[in-house]
């Protein structure tokens, strides 16, 4: 009876022992173990997969149409919505700039551009029907973007500032320095006739002088990006960045005097 | 029928180049799609018609441009002219040879243009004039297979169609 229960308990200690020592073991081997089984379970998940895309394979290929359908659906829609939301933020900034300004403004569409590259013109749908007249001063929020040269009842041309043809009479912000900014055709404008002791910098803003009565006193052209000699060395010129953006304008105000 | 398709041609042109070519500009240029049917036509058509049509292109453009006077009907019916007088000298009726043509064609009426602004006391930098020049040249001549592709071969080939 002792042997037997003696036996037991040896057993029993034994058991218990080998649980301890495995309960011990299998956390350390656990993470290697795991790291070995990770390619043998993908490729066999793999297997997997692909058996059953055999199987399945009509049902996935109608799923797949049905779902590139409904991707594109939604990317369709997600660009509308951005396209609403940018065009929101501009009408808003627009909204915003029409209510702060003093004068009368008529906000207008771009339709159409210069269909040549040696102009600079945008093509607008609003016309003499909405009261616009050839000279007015087209701005954006951002500042001066050209005038009114030719309209019809329901469009007008607009000669934008970076047209050769354009030319304004303009002051640097800071010191009141005169000059007159004509278009280039480039990114830049060209701020002509400054004397040589023109007090002008680089950073400078340029605003409309109001001289010839056209332009609202005060529009912001441009900042002044560049500072040169002409080559006849009796006058300064200045390279402004203009402020308005003249390649991807969308919409326009056309200031009623 | 080959006429009014090309009529046709000619406003699609118009309408295009005042619209959806500004998305394509590079270097601040594109592609003169009108300038390329002003030699088509020089190439193919009799010379009382090819005028025709270059006039037709030149006027229909400066509805759409800044200028009082028709300048582009005017540059565009010379141009015909030259084209039309050359092609009587030299061989052009061939695809590679027309794409060239192209090539100096707008280059040609660049010139043209600088000498008309400077003229009228237009200021344009001579680096943005070279830049604009050499690109609108380069892209109308990468632009003009796709046309030459729309009036079919046989068309512009075909002299006096």
């Amino acid at each position: 009876m002792f042997n037997l229960k003696k036996k037991s308990l040896v057993y029993l200690i034994s058991v218990v022992l080998l649980l301890l020592f495995i309960s011990g073991l299998v956390p350390a081997l656990r993470d290697p173990l795991l790291n070995i089984s990770e390619y043998p379970l993908k490729f066999l998940s793999l297997i997997k997969n692909e058996l059953s895309g055999m199987v399945f394979y009509h049902r996935n290929f109608i799923q797949n149409e049905r779902m590139k359908k409904e991707a594109d659906l939604l990317k369709q829609k997600i660009n509308n919505l951005r396209e609403a939301a940018l065009e929101n933020a501009r009408l808003k900034n627009i909204l915003r700039f029409k209510q702060k300004s003093s004068y009368k403004v008529i906000a207008a569409a771009v339709i159409g551009r210069s269909p040549d590259s040696w102009s600079s013109m945008i093509i607008i749908d609003k016309g003499s029907s909405s009261g616009i007249r050839p000279g007015m001063a087209v701005i954006t929020y951002l500042g001066l973007a050209g005038r009114v040269i030719e309209t019809t009842g329901s469009v007008s041309k607009i000669m934008l500032i970076n047209d050769p043809d354009f030319g304004v009479s303009a002051v640097v912000q800071r010191s009141r320095q005169e000059g007159l900014v004509s278009g280039t055709l480039g990114n830049y404008l060209i701020m002509r006739y400054l004397p040589k002791d023109a007090d002008i910098k680089v950073s400078d803003l340029i605003v409309t002088s109001g001289l010839t009565g056209k332009y609202i006193k005060g529009l912001l052209i441009g900042i002044v990006v560049e500072i040169g000699d002409e080559f006849s060395g009796l006058s300064r010129y200045c390279l402004i960045k203009p402020a308005v953006s003249l390649s991807n304008i969308e919409e326009a105000l056309i200031v009623v005097p | 029928m080959k006429k009014c398709f090309f009529l046709l041609l000619i406003l699609t042109a118009v309408f295009l180049e005042v619209s959806i070519l500004n998305s394509f500009r590079i270097f601040n240029v594109k592609p003169s799609l009108l300038l390329i049917l002003v030699v088509i036509a020089s190439l193919s058509f009799e010379l009382r018609w090819a005028l025709f049509f270059c006039i037709l292109a030149g006027a229909l453009k400066d509805i759409f441009c800044v200028n009082i006077f028709c300048w582009n009907a005017l540059m565009f019916a010379l141009l015909c002219f030259l084209i039309s007088k050359l092609s009587r000298e030299i061989t052009v009726d061939n695809y590679l040879v027309s794409i060239i043509l192209v090539f100096f064609v707008v280059f040609l009426s660049d010139i043209i243009v600088r000498l008309a602004f400077a003229y009228s006391g237009k200021y344009i930098p001579l680096g943005i004039f070279l830049r604009t020049a050499f690109f609108e040249s380069l892209y109308t001549m990468l632009v003009a297979p796709l046309v030459f592709k729309v009036v079919k071969p046989e068309f512009y080939l075909s002299p006096f169609a």
